[in-house]
């Protein structure tokens, strides 16, 4: 249920912004959402699309990048990306921990954010 | 931000960056360092509804209650039940009701924490929303994030839901006494955990009877 709040703040900043700018219409917004949020690009797409008719964003191209879950171990000093592994039932699970030195205690340093990389506009 | 006038002068490039989670986990930093400075340490307890969060609660507040000065943070959607049933074990007990919101967020936390007397006490634990996913996208500032699984939530509840273990320090498996009845493997449920989090303490409670309770409180260093 956070995709129509977040589709809703996304849409808020692109018009703030685009008004600011005096933009004619927007071209492309690029989109990043962190794979540890809990957050799904399709469902924010719909959200979005169900909101922009008639408004300067109405034609934009709207591009989602995935940004993976990152690590860093204090034990090691590892860090990059999680890793995954797969259960007897095929299930794929990440794995909340060092994959060099095997310590749990590690700190989350990317994937759990979601924001705007950039909106384009057209000014003219 | 930066804003960029392409070449042809007609097009704009403006780059806001600003994350839609940024100032909920700077807040909740904020109230960590409340907490901290105060002397307490605070417990975010996660987990689905129905999985013993507030008889766990209540079973840590008669536990620690001769040793300690606990409060509690109770979330639910609409009742005040928890509140009063934590309370009854003789803690200081805030009810947030979130009316429709699926989890506590930092500045729930932080408006709850303007109506306790923090100097006064020495944990505070906080039940956070029936709900084994949004939770863990909105840190509160707790030292601790503890998930409570049960076996009546039957063999796949781990596997199902990996990101809830993402950053938290403990793991519950509660009624435990059920497990035979419900043909749930505890140890089976373990090796998921430690799939996910390797090494990571799991403690097995039965909540209505205090079992498992005192190495929980020994687990998040409640006891100390």
């Amino acid at each position: 249920m956070h995709e129509t709040a977040i589709a809703q703040s996304i849409i808020d900043t692109v018009m703030t912004h685009a008004d600011k700018a005096g933009a004619k219409h927007v071209d492309k917004v690029e989109i990043e959402i962190g794979e540890l949020t809990f957050l799904g690009i399709d469902q924010i797409r719909f959200w979005i699309e169900n909101q922009i008719a008639g408004t300067v964003a109405e034609k934009a191209e709207w591009i989602f990048h995935s940004v993976p879950g990152g690590i860093r171990c204090p034990a090691c000093q590892y860090e990059g990306d999680i890793k995954t592994a797969e259960t007897e039932d095929h299930f794929r699970l990440p794995v909340f921990a060092c994959p060099e030195c095997g310590q749990a205690n590690i700190e989350i340093t990317q994937g759990r954010d979601a924001w705007i990389k950039a909106i384009h506009v057209e000014i003219d | 931000m930066k804003t960029i006038l392409t070449g042809d002068g007609r097009t704009l490039s403006i780059t806001p960056q600003t994350g839609f989670f940024k100032q909920n986990t700077a807040l909740a930093m904020e109230n960590k360092k409340i907490f901290t400075d105060a002397g307490i340490i605070a417990v975010d307890i996660l987990g689905s509804v129905g999985a013993g969060k507030t008889t766990l609660a209540g079973a840590l507040v008669a536990y620690l209650k001769g040793q300690k000065r606990l409060a509690a943070i109770a979330g639910d959607l609409t009742t005040e039940i928890d509140a009063q049933r934590i309370r009854a074990q003789g803690a200081e007990v805030l009810q947030i009701n979130t009316d429709k919101g699926c989890h506590l967020d930092a500045n729930m936390i932080k408006n709850a924490m303007d109506c306790l007397n923090l100097s006064n006490l020495d944990i505070v634990l906080i039940e956070n929303v029936g709900n084994l996913i949004c939770p863990s996208g909105y840190q509160l500032g707790a030292h601790h994030r503890m998930v409570v699984i049960s076996v009546t939530e039957g063999p796949y509840q781990v596997v199902k839901h990996p990101h809830i273990f993402q950053d938290v320090s403990v793991v519950v498996i509660n009624k435990i006494d059920l497990a035979d009845v419900m043909e749930v493997d505890p140890q089976k449920l373990i090796a998921d955990i430690h799939t996910i989090r390797p090494g990571i303490p799991v403690i097995l409670t039965n909540g209505r009877t205090g079992q498992g309770i005192a190495e929980l409180a020994t687990a998040l260093k409640l006891d100390k």
